[in-house]
């Protein structure tokens, strides 16, 4: 697979550690009142869909950005990739 | 000899080569295949199954009988098609699958039990009794069916891989591949041409049909010279593009030297990655035959493999010049083979031809409406049965051709969920839509197969193609050809009560597709496991359309109805040896080296792979006999004087910025935001789920700047989270993670007499305890000048310090180290000892850090701060997390001189050993010299109450059980007393 | 200065260097290498008066170079300095900004071709997936290289510097001998 990383281009997917869902990056709020279930659903519960899905891919072989790719499970298609950092600072989920 | 005048072989250079041990000359531009037939040797093998004598029955990768084992020795490669391993000086072929000569195959009795072995035999015969399979039948039938032998020694040959991009990739060099690769070099494209032939053309090579009135090979000439002049052009021939994967990126294997003799100073075969933006498949078609009663004899083949031998090669498909030649077909192709055929003087029986009004294109006897009914010949054809009107004669022939039509090599589009379709008009699959992205097929492969058409197609395909990429290609100057008629009339098998084959690779019949059909096997994917058609090497790319055609007449639906066949990579056969694709053994992978390898090398050291690593395991010295004598010194030297062990290979990642200690508060579990600078704190690190994760430990250097350590094993892994919490969680915060593992040579300095080397060392720096105490850190500078980290941490429980210098240092260091402690018993040790050491002191490891275990367990549920939020603090608190009463204890076996194995569960005395009654595992054993007794470590239900405790570790896979008394942890110093001295 | 006594990533005395045909591969000993990186918020510094550069690039003024490893982050290299302490030289240069010493964690390799740009893309085709035709002189990548990580650093036509981890230097020495020698025919 080719990685459209937003900063280099086109790379090969072998430069890159997949995470899985981007909702890794919701964290909940540990002081929240019902934190403990927020973490239980956080950590072990994840949507698994056929189809399009937001997930990290680490450019561990290359500039070690953290990414958020768009991809449909199904076919491969990539749809798109942001780094995870710009996306988290301007508050998108 | 049944060698003819013309084709593309060169007669000047003779190659000489034997087949099963008998010597034959062919030239330079044969294949095997091609040379034994102008030898007039029809006979190449026997049949999978019933070993039913055959002989070659393609002219190309798709062959299903000319299976040989090529070479001899380490490279003896089996099944290897005789019709594309190319000639060469030497070549030693042998038939395979046979017991006895080839002629006189003494497993040719399988042939009689034919009714026996007929579809779904294996699956209704070796069911039962079940214990049978493993032993008898499986080694039985392995014997018997069918392929070639392994050399069982290791391949000789190097081979490579690579990595390939273009704008746009043509996958065959026929008319359509020529002339699309010819429109996108002209307009100036990034253009690989790849082909699994050694000489490009295609088609063009086989055919008699000329191009702008003059020989085809001409305007070949002309292209190949054009391209080859092109800087943006790169030609691979003998590359076989075999896979489609995601994003255009396409596997293929050149076959640098298969046609050679030895590879030489050359690779074998390279794997090549092509990354392609754009892709034409001009992979041209296949032929398909037209089952009939015993239609397997040598001497019968598909008549365009015919053609392509005659015109090509110059190789009369018979054994005898004399022998006539008749051809079997539905259409009109099969009369160009006709016709080529009595243009190269070969005698023709006559065109036998299904449909009732075929005419005859030249002059030669059409056999119209009428059908090949059976054939006589053990070893090569000899008499065919022609039957019109219910009328049936024998007619004496040496080979026959079939001619059934052409399938489009449609396989590579279907390597993405593409589904072929149906074209009722051509009587085969073509192309569908949602195949590989940018994948564009043209010419035959696509349907348009006369050579015209196919030339046109190419070019608009390459148009189309860079269009996509915003380029623009002009159209080409294509030569004068015509597209041959294609007519013909859908006639799939001659109906009958004796075997007609489909697959025969594989012995699939017409008789076993019916067996399947009345055991309900009718869907194409059952129908292919029921009968194992078109699962033989070739892929059944002769045979699954013919049988799927069977099946669609019994079933009575039309043939899109019951089913398509797609494909799956490789294309072709793909040896294991190119995917490995390089070194092999100890450089089978990359190996980091420590800074002090050499010198440990020099040493004597053994070494023990740690991960990627290679780390000293211990150091013997003259005279010891086992490595327990080695490493019961090294511990001992450690304990009573100093030690000296390379530890760099513990991960460093130096975290620096404004925020780095509210960074560090996060991922540990404890609190190191409140650390000194100077001092060090050992840290926990658990994952989201509360348990343990990794341990280490996080000096402050500076106010903004601390080192943390990590394990070996896990400091990728550690390093890649961290960047996970400061780019996805926690990205406000002023923070920067930056790996320092192989900038600084680690030694471990340990031991009572570690302070006393050191002095010796440092340039002005008081060690002091005062001034330097347990778990204190400094830069500093040592012998003369050089920059260097001290911590002094211990992981053996001695008084301890660990160096760090540039890594180009180490090896001075540790020499220099060696020299000056000389007097204090300096000594080496390695992973061993080091093991040892921290099992003695109760300091976790990977074993006791194995992803279920919490710090609780460990005893250091204290440390899990309440005060603040970290990575895991919060489900380390839920319910059953918390309350986990095991403990990590140390054990010793009543018995001294016993080891208890590391994995032995763990039960009170006098109780059965069951899941019900465990209380826990050993997760750490070794011998102690300084306990004088096998210890181990383990985690065990209240362990930390059980002190004196006598419980039984059990190891139910070896059968042994000892007694172990139940105790602290800290075999050595448990008050911490002389780390802290 | 310290009486200990260097030795290089391949653990010689001296740098390594061969030639293999058109191209020559030479351990680049005497590399000095400091990483930077910005501040959160920080402004970009011009350290040596270099103006750091953008996205997989790398500039050169002649002795001291940097090249582009992420955003907000370069690796600046300095040619024969490799026994001074660079790192605090950078730092000096650019106080405001994190700065770590690197020339101990990396070996540097350059490859030089003495036949234009074709041995060393012939060389790349073999090890990188990376197109040599968008690779041209003052590029720079972090790649992987026969499951190693580099940084790769197109000097010029000619010439291509492989920087990979110290401790995996034999293994990269020998993935680009291997390499470099099967192009020799």
């Amino acid at each position: 697979m080719l990685i459209p990383h937003p900063l280099l281009g086109l790379r090969d997917s072998q430069e890159f550690t997949y995470l899985g869902d981007a909702s890794l990056m919701n964290r909940p709020d540990p002081s929240a009142p019902d934190a403990e279930a927020a973490f239980c659903d956080y950590v072990f519960l994840r949507n698994n869909p056929a189809g399009v899905h937001r997930e990290l891919w680490f450019h561990e072989q290359g500039d070690r950005s953290w990414l958020i790719v768009t991809r449909n499970t199904v076919t491969h298609e990539i749809l798109g990739a942001e780094l995870a950092t710009d996306v988290k600072l301007g508050g998108a989920q | 000899m049944t060698r003819l005048t013309g084709g593309l072989i060169d007669r000047t250079k003779p190659l000489n080569f034997t087949f099963n041990g008998a010597s034959y000359q062919g030239f330079e531009g044969d294949t095997l295949a091609s040379a034994l037939l102008a030898n007039g040797v029809q006979l190449m093998g026997r049949s999978f199954k019933y070993h039913r004598p055959r002989g070659v029955f393609s002219a190309g990768s798709e062959e299903p009988n000319a299976i040989v084992e090529l070479r001899s020795g380490a490279r003896q490669e089996p099944n290897t098609r005789a019709t594309v391993a190319e000639l060469f000086e030497g070549l030693t072929a042998n038939s395979q699958n046979h017991v006895g000569p080839l002629h006189r195959d003494l497993l040719a009795v399988n042939d009689m039990f034919a009714p026996f072995f007929a579809a779904g035999f294996y699956y209704k015969t070796f069911m039962w009794p079940r214990a049978f399979w493993e032993k008898i039948y499986e080694p039985l039938i392995r014997n018997a069916a069918g392929l070639g032998k392994l050399s069982m020694l290791p391949d000789p040959d190097d081979y490579d891989k690579g990595f390939l991009h273009c704008d746009l990739l043509v996958i065959g060099a026929g008319a359509a591949g020529l002339s699309a690769a010819l429109t996108a070099g002209r307009a100036g494209a990034n253009v690989i041409l790849a082909d699994e032939d050694f000489a490009l053309g295609g088609r063009l090579t086989m055919e008699s049909d000329p191009l702008d009135g003059e020989d085809a090979q001409v305007w070949v000439a002309k292209v190949k010279a054009e391209l080859e002049s092109l800087a943006n052009v790169r030609i691979m021939p003998r590359t076989t593009v075999f896979g489609v994967y995601d994003h255009g990126i396409y596997g293929a294997v050149e076959r640098v030297s298969d046609h050679l003799l030895t590879p030489g100073d050359k690779v074998r075969q390279t794997l090549w990655r092509i990354t392609a933006k754009q892709t034409v498949l001009a992979a041209g078609a296949t032929e398909r035959h037209i089952p009939f009663a015993d239609n397997d004899r040598p001497g019968i083949m598909l008549a365009g493999a015919m053609r392509a031998y005659v015109n090509r090669w110059a190789a009369a498909p018979v054994k005898a010049d004399n022998d006539a030649i008749a051809i079997f077909t539905n259409g009109d192709d099969g009369h160009r083979t006709a016709l080529d055929l009595i243009a190269k003087g070969a005698k023709v029986l006559g065109v036998i031809d299904s449909r009732a009004d075929a005419k005859a294109l030249g002059s030669y006897e059409v056999f119209a409406g009428a059908t090949v009914t059976g054939t006589k010949g053990r070893l090569g054809l000899k008499e065919i049965e022609i039957t019109r009107g219910g009328k049936s004669t024998w007619h004496s022939v040496g080979a026959l051709g079939v001619a059934g039509g052409w399938n489009p090599n449609v396989h590579l589009t279907s390597h993405h969920r593409g589904r072929p379709v149906w074209d009722e008009s051509l009587l085969a699959f073509v192309p569908g839509q949602g195949g590989p992205k940018g994948l564009i097929p043209a010419g035959a492969a696509a349907g348009k197969g006369g050579t015209a058409t196919a030339m046109a197609d190419g070019m608009r395909a390459a148009i189309a193609a860079l269009s996509e990429l915003g380029m623009t290609a002009n159209e080409i100057a294509l030569p004068d050809a015509v597209d041959a008629s294609q007519a013909q009339a859908a006639f799939w098998h001659v109906p009958g009560k004796k075997r007609a084959w489909v697959d025969f690779q594989n012995d699939v019949t017409v008789k076993d597709v019916k067996l399947a059909h009345q055991e309900n096997m009718t869907p194409v994917e059952h129908l292919k496991r029921w009968t194992t058609l078109g699962m033989a090497t070739d892929q059944g790319k002769t045979s699954n359309i013919s049988a799927l055609a069977v099946m669609a007449e019994l079933t009575q639906k039309s043939i899109p109805e019951t089913g398509t066949t797609i494909f799956r990579p490789p294309y072709t056969g793909v040896s294991l040896s190119v995917l490995g694709g390089g070194d092999t053994g100890p450089l089978f992978r990359p190996s980091r080296l420590t800074p002090t390898h050499h010198w440990a090398e020099a040493q004597g050291a053994e070494f023990v792979e740690v991960g990627p690593w290679m780390r000293a395991q211990y150091f013997p010295k003259a005279g010891e006999k086992t490595w327990r004598e080695t490493v019961d010194r090294e511990v001992l030297a450690v304990r009573s004087g100093v030690g000296l062990c390379d530890v760099t290979t513990l991960g460093k990642v130096d975290v620096q910025g404004a925020d780095a200690g509210e960074f560090l508060n996060r991922v540990y579990a404890n609190m190191i935001g409140t650390l000194k600078v100077g001092m060090v704190r050992y840290g926990l690190m658990l994952r989201e789920d509360g348990h343990l994760y990794d341990d280490g430990t996080c000096a402050r250097m500076a106010e903004d700047h601390y080192v943390v350590t990590t394990t070996t094993a896990n400091a990728g892994a550690v390093y890649r989270n961290m960047e996970f919490y400061h780019q996805c969680v926690w990205p406000e915060l002023d923070v920067q993670l930056i790996s320092t593992t192989d900038a600084w040579a680690q030694i471990a300095v340990a031991g009572p007499k570690s302070r006393e080397l050191l002095t010796r060392l440092v340039d002005d720096f008081d060690l002091s305890n005062e001034a330097f105490p347990f778990m204190a850190c400094s830069d500093l500078t040592i012998c003369g000048g050089l920059r260097a980290r001290l911590f002094r941490i211990s992981f053996s429980g001695e008084l301890a310090y660990e160096i760090a210098v540039p890594a180009r240092y180490g090896h001075a260091l540790m020499e220099r180290l060696m020299e000056k402690g000389a007097d204090l018993g300096a000594t080496p040790y390695g992973t061993e000892a080091l093991a040892v050491l921290r099992i003695e002191k109760g300091h976790a490891a990977g074993a006791e850090l194995n992803g279920q275990t919490t710090a609780q367990m460990l005893g250091l549920g204290k440390m899990v701060s309440a005060k603040k939020d970290s990575v895991g603090a919060i489900m380390s608190r839920r319910e059953g997390m918390g309350q986990d009463a095991r403990r990590l204890v140390g054990l010793k076996p009543v018995d001294p001189t016993k080891q208890i194995m590391a994995g032995s569960h763990l039960f009170t005395e006098a109780t059965a050993h069951t899941m019900e009654t465990d209380q826990g595992w050993v997760t750490s054993s070794c011998y102690s010299p300084h306990v004088e007794s096998y210890i181990a470590l383990g985690y065990l239900e209240n362990g930390d109450s059980r002190m004196g405790e006598i419980i039984v570790a059990a190891n139910p896979l070896e059968g042994i059980t000892l007694k172990a008394e139940v105790v602290s942890a800290h075999f050595v110093d448990p008050e911490g007393g002389r780390l802290r001295d | 200065m310290t009486d200990l006594t260097p030795i290089t990533a391949l653990g010689a005395a001296a740098p390594r260097v061969e030639t293999f045909g058109a191209l020559q591969i030479e351990e680049n000993a005497g590399l000095a290498l400091a990483s930077l990186a910005l501040r959160k918020g920080g402004n970009t510094p011009a350290p040596f008066g270099l103006t750091l550069p953008d996205v997989a690039s790398a500039v050169s003024n002649g002795e001291i170079g940097a090249f582009w490893t992420g955003r907000g982050q370069w690796m600046v290299e300095a040619a024969g300095k490799s026994e001074t302490d660079f790192a605090a030289l950078l730092k000096a240069e650019a106080p405001e900004c994190i700065v770590t010493e690197q020339t101990d964690g990396f070996v540097a390799f350059e490859v030089v071709s003495t036949q234009g740009g074709a041995p060393i893309e012939a060389l790349m085709s073999k090890l990188l997936n990376i197109d040599p035709k968008t690779f041209g002189a003052g590029q720079a990548v972090r790649t992987g290289l026969e499951h190693m990580t580099v940084f790769l650093i197109r000097r010029s036509d000619e010439k291509l510097a492989v920087i990979g981890m110290r401790t995996l230097a034999g293994s990269l020495w020998h993935a680009l001998a291997v390499a470099a020698r099967r192009l020799e025919d």
